[in-house]
């Protein structure tokens, strides 16, 4: 035992007020475990997709590959140019494709956004780079055999020896034979490898006069850099890396493609680490101030104020790190579950072990301890500047400092926010958002500074509502919510911030839905429709089974055709019939036909270029073939077909076989069919397709909600650990407020206050709280996702669409989530025995 | 008057043991007392003698080991915590030593808390008068930390009479004033037996607040010892004079 008598007094403190220690160290566990946990959480996210796209090129000295995706790829004869040079020794072809594989019970296995690819088996003799190593059965020996991966085959439940079918672009349905499951060194997140023969393989995803790229060993008389400048002078219009340079660039693609995720993790970490601070310092402040009169004690016996100080600062130094270590935990816990709990929701993140890097470690112990210090110190530094004898004799230890400056500065920041959000939300385009967002950077900032003058107008006209009907029960909570305006701020940020973010969500979410929904409405007369997965679409198989079924007249294919137009790939749509039959199209000049080589172009295009009808425009596809077309219409512009409309024989010029599907196939009924009729037509027909949907324009309409609506989950579950933490947060003020308030509250009960009246007084006051948190954060949130969503009218989020029932649903939840955060606390202050007001503190 | 002739208050064999064993410490120790309706009695005693005890239990603020406390008719050992909560509020009146008013109410939300909680309407015929013999019209208004210390606790006062409750207990009322204001705290709990015909039971160790009182009542280690009617604060610091020295409760602050 140390001999420092102040530390003595210090930890016995600690030890003698055990609810209050345990509630410390648990507001330093919330805030670092939401740190950690979202840490974690992208970190294992990265982790997964560099796993999957990251080792791609072991023991590849060389690889020739073509300038840009989605060409044909290498062609035929380059391979064997490549095979005759010198100092190479081995060449291997890659040929492969997306596919999707049926399970044993003939639905598609899923891959959680991983992809499914079918390829070429190359025997180890031919091969470059890894074998693969079978755990059962063996590679495909004969057209018809495959080889899985042990997750999906798994997943897929299937075994050596099963049928099932697999889908391909080209060739639609095709029937197989597991031939083998072989392991994969990086098997997870729900990746799906079938190898195939190469007969079969260039069979499917080629159009047999070219490779998708091709390894090259050499044969150790060159190095890697040499072989590669020889093969490039060899072969000038493709492109030739070395191994290591094929890694490099395909991890910085993955980096790339995870950089949303990135800004993401960094815009979470900020939240994170402002609630989590929050939380601590908000505890550390109360505590300290209950704290008051036995620093005061400690300086009348003649404790310097260095020494209080030093010992509050190790006080709380001991606290941030039990607590940031208890809080690593439990991050990793919250990062486990919250990944469960999003997979149980079907959302198919892709699996991978947690990620607990050394940077979250030491971003949390810091945040802890640091934050726990300066937290603890701050309001201790304040009170040993109290003379002890004031502050023993003190009643009531809230000291009521003015709001004034920080009002102020918050309403400042209020005011360049609003303007800037307003500004911005005249324009469109990347700037406009970007001076929303530092207008709404400002807001918050506003709010952190102004909530404690908000909370007692707000609080109290919520009060005026709500507690009116509790009568005098109801005005104490009233009051009590509005005692400490600072603690009440505070206490509620976490919650408004929470929910801001949902709010904007929210917004975008219900404007693109509403924008998708009037384009469907206004620009769609097709009475049905066949959708596949993203990625894949409806196989060319699929759209030819639907022609000539009873009752359907037109069928319309709708193609992505990317090609080149001066300087720029576009995405414009090839016609595969008579568009305008399942569109409604305005057309400015001309007439909605396009055959051969002619093109349609949109208004917007016209103008840009200065194409009238009978203009030539040059077309150059991927694999740098270039078509001269000739205007034959201009059409208002149409967020549904793009910029420009080509015909389906340029379409099938510019697409290797392999990627010939459909995006969308757009189908017409004769007059007086009966829908459900022809519905049941179709659907026969396409049955065998487990991929391609049927939908009406309803349907439609529902599906691409739907696909939002995925999309915004992942943020809701990301947003939900906000939400939680906000919830823990409020229970934890609140407890340390009934600790606070025990004297008063044994008085309400000695004049005859139930227990049943303390709990609703308690419940009440956290209702308040908490609903007071809300609406500030929704009508920020409102008023950002409104801004944010106009700067984006030119990306087709032209109507604006307020969730009102969701922000109602919100309210409502905060609500219930403040009675709920409430339950301990109150149980706790109804247990108060009367007596508490006699006796001493 | 017969109205004074029962007991607002009763203790009978009124027994408080904390701990167990050799380490037992009998608060009370058999205390038999009436406490008469329309009497200002003024419980005293040495520090220990468990005078605060006693009141507590009367008050239904703590529970006996063992005998019976009668709050009129009422046994209060046959009390629920609700029953007990609900005797407080419409029964009893408090004023506590540290005055616990609630800092976030006025003055006037204060007195009217006890009748408020209980859901009833103020009387406010009575509320007037009870707020004008106390001088506190002008003070309705403010919030506790506004008042001086003799203000709060005559809101306190105005709070216990405010429900024109059976009995009003004062646990050392004047502990936390001034000469001057405990004056002032006496002569209202005085004037609320005079002329409004309460019964007040204070604990004091104040022989000059125990002057105020009809009868004081002497503890000394669980039991009571003397009895003195129509005290004065003289002959209240003589008998005080005579426990233990030792263990003599300091005359004054």
């Amino acid at each position: 035992m140390s001999g420092n008598p102040i530390r003595r007094v210090a930890l016995r403190n600690l030890a003698a007020h055990k609810v209050r220690l345990a509630l410390t160290v648990l507001s330093v566990v919330l805030g670092t475990a939401f740190i950690t946990g979202s840490f974690v959480f992208t970190d294992t996210l990265q982790r997964t997709f560099d796993d999957i796209f990251g080792d791609v090129a072991q023991g590849v000295d060389v690889r020739v590959s073509t300038e840009q995706y989605g060409t044909s790829g290498v062609p035929i004869e380059a391979v064997d140019q490549v095979a005759a040079l010198p100092g190479v020794e081995r060449t291997s072809p890659s040929i492969g494709g997306g596919i999707i594989v049926l399970d044993s019970e003939g639905a598609a296995i899923q891959t959680g956004g991983a992809p499914a690819e079918g390829y070429a088996y190359i025997p180890p003799d031919r091969l470059v780079g890894e074998p693969e190593t079978f755990v059962a059965g063996g590679p495909p020996a004969e057209t018809g055999q495959i080889a899985l991966n042990e997750s999906a085959a798994e997943r897929g439940d299937l075994a050596i020896g099963d049928s099932t079918t697999v889908l391909t672009i080209s060739q639609g349905m095709v029937p197989v034979t597991v031939s083998g499951i072989y392991e994969l060194e990086t098997d997870t997140g729900g990746y799906i490898g079938a190898l195939f023969t190469e007969e079969q393989a260039s069979q499917l995803f080629t159009d047999g006069r070219h490779v998708g790229f091709l390894d090259v060993a050499g044969d150790g008389s060159l190095s890697p850099e040499q072989l590669r400048d020889e093969i490039a002078a060899a072969l000038p219009d493709l492109k030739v890396q070395t191994g290591a340079e094929v890694t490099e660039e395909t991890k910085s693609q993955v980096a790339e493609a995870l950089n949303f995720l990135n800004y993401f993790l960094l815009a979470f970490g900020a939240i994170a680490l402002l609630v989590g601070t929050f939380i601590i310092y908000n505890t550390f402040s109360m505590i300290v101030a209950q704290r008051l009169r036995e620093l005061a004690l400690l300086r009348a016996i003649g404790a310097s104020r260095k020494q209080v100080g030093r010992s509050v600062t190790l006080e709380a130094f001991v606290v941030g790190l039990i607590g940031s270590i208890i809080g690593i935990a439990a991050g990793v816990a919250l990062a486990y579950g919250l990944r469960a709990a999003l997979n149980a929701a079907d959302l198919g993140l892709p699996s991978g072990p947690l990620q607990l890097s050394p940077r979250t470690v030491i971003v949390a112990l810091l945040v802890g301890v640091v934050v726990t210090m300066i937290s603890a110190y701050a309001p201790a530094r304040r009170a040993t500047h109290v003379p002890p004898v004031a502050a023993m004799r003190e009643e009531s230890t809230a000291t009521v400092e003015s709001l004034r400056i920080r009002t102020i500065i918050g309403v400042l920041c209020a005011i360049v926010g609003a303007a800037l959000v307003v500004v911005g939300a005249q324009q469109v385009g990347g700037g406009a958002a970007a001076t929303v967002g530092i207008g709404a950077f400002l807001l918050i900032l506003s709010v952190l500074f102004a909530a404690p003058a908000l909370s007692r107008p707000v609080v109290n006209a919520l009060g005026a509502v709500f507690a009116r009907p509790f009568g005098a029960i109801g005005r104490l909570a009233r009051t009590n919510a509005t005692r400490n305006p600072r603690r009440t701020a505070a206490t509620a940020f976490a919650l408004t911030l929470g929910l801001m973010l949902v709010s904007v969500i929210g917004v975008f979410g219900s404007s693109a839905k509403a924008s998708v929904d009037a384009l469907v409405d206004n620009g769609v007369e097709a009475d049905f429709m066949l959708t596949g997965p993203q990625m894949f679409g409806v196989p060319a198989p699929a759209a030819e089974a639907v022609r000539g079924v009873d009752g359907i007249e037109e069928v319309v294919p709708a193609y992505g055709v990317q090609a080149k137009i001066d300087e720029d790939f576009e995405f414009g749509t090839g016609a595969g019939g008579p568009l305008q039959d399942v569109l409604d199209l305005d057309m400015v000049a001309g007439a909605f036909e396009v055959t051969g080589d002619e093109i349609l172009v949109s208004q917007t295009s016209a103008d840009d270029h200065g194409w009238e009808v009978g203009s030539t425009v040059p077309l150059t596809s991927r694999d740098g073939d270039t078509v001269d077309t000739t205007v034959a219409g201009i059409f208002a512009d149409n967020q549904l077909i793009g910029p420009w409309v080509v015909s389906q024989q340029l379409f099938e010029q510019f697409t290797p076989p392999n990627n010939r599907s459909a995006l969308v196939v757009l189908m017409n009924t004769v007059d007086g069919a009966d829908p459900e009729t022809v519905r049941a037509s179709i659907e026969e027909a396409v049955k065998d397709y487990v991929i391609v949907q049927v939908l009406d324009r309803e349907q439609f309409k529902g599906q691409q909600a739907q696909q939002i609506d995925m999309l915004l989950a992942i943020l809701y579950g990301l947003l939900a650990l906000a939400v939680v933490i906000a919830i823990l947060g409020i229970v934890n003020t609140l407890a340390l407020s009934v600790v606070e308030r025990r004297r008063e509250i044994g008085m309400l009960r000695a004049v005859g206050m139930q227990r049943a009246q303390v709990r609703r007084t308690i419940y009440l006051e956290s209702l308040l709280i908490a609903v007071f948190g809300a609406v500030v954060g929704v009508v920020l949130g409102l008023a950002f996702g409104w801004a944010f969503v106009r700067t984006l009218a030119d990306q087709g989020l032209d109507i604006i669409s307020v969730p009102w029932s969701q922000v109602v649903g919100m309210l409502v939840a905060s609500g219930i989530i403040g009675v709920l955060a409430a339950l301990w606390p109150g149980q706790r202050a109804a247990k108060t025995p009367p007596l508490e007001a006699i006796s001493d503190m | 008057m017969p109205l004074h002739s029962a007991p607002a208050a009763r203790a009978q064999d009124l027994k408080k043991i904390y701990g167990t064993g050799e380490t037992a410490v009998h608060a009370l120790d058999g205390v038999t007392a009436d406490f008469a309706a329309g009497e200002f009695t003024a419980i005293m005693g040495p520090s220990g003698s468990g005078k605060s005890t006693l009141m507590h239990c009367l008050a239904g603020l703590d529970s006996a080991t063992s005998g019976a406390v009668f709050i009129g008719d009422t046994d209060l050992t046959t009390l629920s915590d609700k029953g007990m909560t609900q005797l407080r509020r419409d029964r009893i009146g408090f004023v506590f030593q540290a005055f616990n008013l609630v800092p976030t109410l006025t003055a006037l939300e204060n007195i009217t808390l006890p009748v408020d909680i209980a859901g009833r309407k103020v009387d406010q015929e009575w509320l007037d008068t009870v707020v004008t013999r106390l001088g506190l019209t002008d003070r309705l208004g403010h919030r506790p930390g506004e008042l001086s210390g003799g203000q709060q606790q005559r809101v306190a006062c105005a709070r216990a009479l405010a429900g024109r409750p059976e009995i009003i207990f004062g646990d050392e009322p004047t502990g936390n004033l001034d000469s001057r204001s405990s004056g002032e705290v006496l002569s209202i709990l005085r004037a609320a037996v005079d002329e409004f015909d309460q019964t007040v039971v204070i604990v004091t160790h104040d022989p000059r607040a125990a002057g105020y009182a009809d009868r004081v009542v002497f503890l000394a280690d669980g039991r009571i010892v003397d009895e003195m009617r129509e005290p004065t604060a003289e002959r209240v610091l003589d008998r005080m004079k005579q426990f233990d020295p030792a263990s003599a409760a300091p005359v004054a602050e």
